[in-house]
Order: structure tokens, then C-alpha cells, then sequence
């Protein structure tokens, strides 16, 4: 009689990875708030190309078939969302996973460029806010994304490009392109720059885009900050 | 504006048109099929490689391709020194 | 020392291939060995500016891929003895062109000519790329149009990120060159002033090529502008262009709207 091999057992490896994701929270009524995703859209065309979305249904509970139109309005206009937080849905299969125990985060660990992995044994995270210091301009379709904090253009940010820092943005230049201060949760940041002609500016979620801006706000050296859950664009003199 | 320079202006856009004519006969029908020039080129070279060894730099080709008419040259230098034109 | 120029722009249609052609001719005029490149893979055009439309046996690729020799492929242009043309292919292929290839024709280049200009083809995929792949200097052509300074700045990004002197950390020397600037327009305030443009993409001036019809004319007869009708206030703004690629030191010449109070009132246009 021979002896049954020994059955090799294989290790499943579980590993945890957290990332940023961009959370959008519908209000009612759900059209209005679908015109204004269209309005971003119109500005900012493809923004949500490649962005994971999840899509945050805490304050509106809505029946799964609603859940499903909603997902599938998103989708139309190219926003695929990845995960749905809601505390109490019952979603079906062809839904996006629930997700639970979502937190507004602060993340530390680096992702300076797409596609440079971050190190394994990286250094434990500092919480010493890091300024980043660009001196030439930023051209149209370059990305500059720094979650460790402010980041500091010595230049112009030219239209079709986008800067996004976990802190403030300070721009020595014209502001054509996009600019996304306190990225990563933080509402003290603030977006200064020495010409106003902005495609976008937000900050920590908040935005406003170039229709609804005083037009005094246009061609002029501003900041940006949050004041009572919007956005202030303040000439500055 | 004298008689001349109207016609010296009439003049870049018939010339133009001439041009075309010719490159675009030549184009469309050689999508379809082959160039005829360089496929005589590839086998005057075979033929020639048949008998002499001659080398790739050695061999300087020139197409002047016209409407009615195109002039290949083939201009040859063989191995002991003598460089031998061939018109075709 | 060899130098390679490429000129590019990102958007199509602003006059990349009337310009190689310009700029190519006014220095071999001026006694530099020059060889101009058409990057266009599938849209040949340089040869047709230049007139060598009918003597085109060899391209490009067929050089990459070994089919041919660099000096079988290589067109003397029949009124400037030191202006060479390196034609496109026709292939629809894009991936024939290998950016090994490529560099290996340039190398071969750099030892026979002093000026290797090449003509980049729109887009920003990859004949655009390999165009402006081992360049030294840019042109950099924009028109005075907000699609076009847009791309333009897109273009600039890429020579500061996409080339090989730039991955080595060097700079590619970059250059705006205007072309279809049109005074009168820009005189009414219908025109992106050359100052916003300036200003929007923070790079030297080569030079502003006026709109004229004189580019058309020496496309038509196969023949650049320089050489069609030196004189043409286009042709000038090029050969002065070319000399300040050259490093001399000439004052910019701004077009102005040369057209009599008549002509104004009457909306016709001069040349």
C-alpha cells in the first residue's frame, strides 16, 4: 500500500493595501446633483478617467434598485464607481461591494509619481509638513501630485495641468491649470497664486470652477480657502 | 499690374496642379500593385550580383518618375576599378 | 559639432513642414551642410514642399530596417547642393519605426552634416516622440490661436521630460517660432497678441513668420520660400529665423499691416 503524498498546503497571502479614493456623496434631488457632476464635467472633462470613485451613500439611504440607476448615470458620464459605503443596504451582486468603516484619512505613506512604487521599508512616516519647490513652470498635461504638504511653483501652471498637494499651493505665476490644496483631508489649506485664470480650484473635496467665480476674482492675485463649507476667493492686494 | 505679372501670378497654381496629377497617378496604382522602377532595380541588382560581387554602398540609384515617362538610373562601381553606368 | 533641431508643435496644420523646409533651406544657403527628416510615417509631405516628390526610391524605414543605405536614401535637392532630404515612408505601420533605428541613422548623420533637422509629424504619439527623441534644439511652432499655444505648451512638457537629453539631465534649447502671424488682425485685437503667447509659454522667440501667400506659392511650385521669392516678407522672417538659430543677435521685426489706408477701409489684404 503506498502512501498518499503529503498534501502540500499553500499559504493564501491576504494583503491589506489603503489608498486614496475620491468619495462622492449625492444629495437630493438626485437630477439636480447629477447637473452639477455634469457641470464639473463640462470644466474638467475626464477628470474621473482612471480616479477610483466610491460612492457614499451614509446620509441617503436609497432601495437598491435606485442604488443601481445611480451607478449606472455615473458610469454614462465615465465615473466607474469601485465601492458603495452605506450602513444599512442590501446590494446585489451586479452592484459594487459594500463598503464599510470608510474613514476620512490623513494618508502618510508616499505616492509621489504614478507608476514609482513606494518603498517597501520606508522610513517611519514623518509628520513634518514637506514643501515641495518647483522652479519652472508647469506645463500643459503634466501632473504634480504631493500628499506630504505644500507644494511651491516658481512659474506658471499652464492650462490642462493640475497640481495636487496634501497642503497649501503657492503659485509665483499665473494659475491656468487646475490646483487641489488639503488633497488628503485637510481643510486649512489655501491656494494663493498671483494671477487668477484658474480652470479649477479645490480644496479637500470643495470646488469651484471658473463660472462661478466673481469675475473680479479673474486676472488678479488671489487666495483660496475654505470659510463655512465653500470655498472664499479673495483678491488679495 | 501688367499682363506679366498676371500671369506670373496665374503661374504657382497650375504648376501645382501638374504636380499632383503626376504624384497621385504614380501613388494610386502603386498602392495596388508594386513600383515597377524598384522592382526592375531589385532584379537589374540580382542579375549583376550573379556575376560580380558587388557591394550595397557601391550602388547609388536615382528615379525621376514623370507622367508618361520615368528614368531610372543605376550607377555601379564594379570591384576592379571601372564604374560602369547603366541607363534604363 | 552636429546639431539636431527638431521642429515640432503638437497641434497639425501650423506650418511644422513649410518651416523644416525654410529654415532647412536658408542655412544650407547660408553654407552649412544641412539634411531634413520627415518623421511622418504613412503622410509623406516634406518631399513634396521641396519638390522631390518624383525622386523619392528610398526611405526612412527602409534605412532602419537595413533595406537601404543612408546615402541611397538620401535626396540632394537640385538647386541648393548642401540641402539633403531623408524622406518618410509610406508604410502604414507605425511601429516600423524603432527608436534603435532612429538613433542609429542620427549618429551616421552627425558625421556628415552640421544641421539635422527634423520635421516632427502633429500628435503627441510616437512619430512625435521619436522626432524630437535625440534632439538638441527645438522649434517649436505655434500659431497664434489658443488650441495651438496649448499644444504647444503640452509639446514643451514633452522636450523637458521625453528626451533623451532630458532623461540625462540636460536641457533641450527650446524656441517659439510664430507663424501665420496676420498683422492687421492682431492690430484689431483679433489675434493672441505675441506678448500673452510669450508670456503663457515662457520661451524664447526665434520669430514670427507672417501670414503670406507667398508660402503657398512656393509649395505649389515644389520649391521653399526662401528660395522661391527671397524678398517675400515671409521668406525674410525665416531667413532671419535661421540666423538666430545660427546665434546672431537680430532684432526682432514685428509685421505690421502693411496695408494703405484704402486697402483698410476696404477690408482687401495685401500679400
Amino acid at each position: 500500500m503506498s502512501a498518499a503524498a503529503p498534501v502540500q498546503k499553500k499559504a493564501i497571502r491576504f494583503r491589506a493595501r489603503s489608498f486614496v479614493a475620491f468619495a462622492l456623496t449625492p444629495e437630493l434631488p438626485l437630477s439636480g446633483w447629477l447637473r452639477g457632476i455634469d457641470k464639473w464635467l463640462g470644466n474638467s472633462p475626464g477628470f474621473f478617467v482612471g480616479r477610483p470613485v466610491v460612492l457614499n451613500l451614509n446620509a441617503l439611504p436609497l432601495p437598491a434598485g435606485e442604488v443601481g440607476e445611480l451607478v449606472a448615470e455615473l458610469a454614462a458620464r465615465g465615473i466607474r464607481v469601485f465601492a458603495i459605503e452605506g450602513e444599512s443596504l442590501e446590494l446585489g451582486l451586479d452592484l459594487p461591494p459594500l463598503l464599510k468603516g470608510a474613514k476620512s484619512t490623513v494618508i502618510e505613506e508616499s505616492a509621489d509619481e504614478p507608476g514609482k512604487e513606494s518603498a517597501d521599508e520606508s522610513p517611519a512616516p514623518s509628520r513634518t509638513a514637506e514643501a515641495l519647490i518647483i522652479d519652472t513652470p508647469i506645463r500643459s498635461g503634466q501632473s504634480v501630485f504631493h500628499p506630504q504638504g505644500d507644494v511651491v511653483i516658481l512659474g506658471s501652471v499652464g492650462s490642462g495641468s493640475e497640481v495636487m498637494a496634501g497642503g497649501s499651493i503657492h503659485i509665483y505665476g499665473t494659475l491656468r491649470g487646475r490646483a487641489f490644496a488639503g488633497a488628503l483631508g485637510s481643510d486649512n489649506a489655501r491656494i494663493f497664486c498671483r494671477r487668477n485664470e484658474a480652470e479649477l480650484l479645490a480644496i479637500n473635496g470643495w470646488y469651484r470652477a471658473p463660472d462661478d467665480m466673481e469675475p473680479s476674482t479673474r486676472g488678479r492675485p488671489i487666495q483660496a480657502f475654505l470659510q463655512d463649507g465653500r470655498i472664499s476667493v479673495v483678491v488679495l492686494d | 499690374m501688367s499682363l506679366f505679372d498676371l500671369f506670373k501670378k496665374r503661374g504657382s497654381a497650375p504648376v501645382a496642379r501638374e504636380r499632383l496629377q503626376v504624384l497621385l497617378a504614380y501613388e494610386r496604382t502603386s498602392r495596388q500593385k508594386p513600383d515597377l522602377v524598384l522592382m526592375l532595380q531589385e532584379e537589374i541588382m540580382a542579375v549583376i550580383a550573379r556575376h560580380v560581387h558587388i557591394d550595397q554602398d557601391d550602388v547609388r540609384v536615382s528615379i525621376d518618375r514623370g507622367d508618361t515617362v520615368s528614368t531610372l538610373e543605376i550607377d555601379i562601381q564594379l570591384p576592379n576599378g571601372d564604374s560602369m553606368a547603366l541607363a534604363s | 559639432m552636429a546639431k539636431v533641431v527638431v521642429v515640432t508643435s503638437g497641434k497639425g496644420g501650423v506650418g511644422k513642414t513649410t518651416s523644416t523646409a525654410a529654415l532647412g533651406a536658408a542655412l544650407a544657403q547660408s553654407g552649412k551642410r544641412v539634411v531634413v527628416i520627415d518623421f511622418d510615417v504613412g503622410l509623406r509631405n516634406l518631399d513634396l514642399v521641396l519638390g522631390a516628390e518624383r525622386r523619392v526610391v528610398f526611405d526612412l524605414i527602409n534605412v532602419t530596417q537595413g533595406v537601404a543605405k543612408l546615402s541611397q536614401a538620401l535626396i540632394r535637392d537640385k538647386r541648393i547642393e548642401q540641402l539633403y532630404l531623408l524622406p518618410a515612408s509610406q508604410t502604414r505601420d507605425k511601429d516600423a519605426l524603432t527608436e534603435e533605428g532612429v538613433g542609429q541613422v542620427i549618429a551616421e548623420l552627425r558625421t556628415k552634416f552640421d544641421y539635422i533637422i527634423c520635421d516632427s509629424p502633429a500628435g503627441i504619439e510616437r512619430g512625435a516622440q521619436l522626432a524630437m527623441r535625440f534632439a538638441d534644439e527645438a522649434v517649436v511652432v505655434t500659431n497664434p490661436e489658443v488650441s495651438s499655444v496649448r499644444d504647444s505648451d503640452r509639446i514643451i512638457g514633452l522636450l523637458d521630460s521625453r528626451t533623451l537629453r532630458a532623461e540625462q539631465g540636460e536641457t533641450v534649447r527650446k524656441y517659439i517660432l510664430i507663424t501665420r502671424f496676420d498683422a492687421a488682425r492682431a492690430s484689431r485685437g483679433e489675434m493672441l497678441g505675441i506678448d500673452d503667447m510669450l508670456d503663457i509659454l515662457s520661451t524664447p522667440l526665434l520669430g514670427i513668420i507672417p501670414e503670406s501667400e507667398g508660402v503657398l506659392r512656393a509649395s505649389n511650385v515644389g520649391c521653399p520660400v526662401t528660395l522661391n521669392e527671397p524678398a517675400n516678407p515671409a521668406a525674410r522672417a525665416y531667413s532671419d529665423a535661421a540666423r538666430r538659430l545660427l546665434g546672431e543677435d537680430i532684432p526682432m521685426a514685428l509685421p505690421v499691416d502693411r496695408r494703405g489706408l484704402f486697402d483698410r477701409l476696404f477690408g482687401r489684404r495685401a500679400a
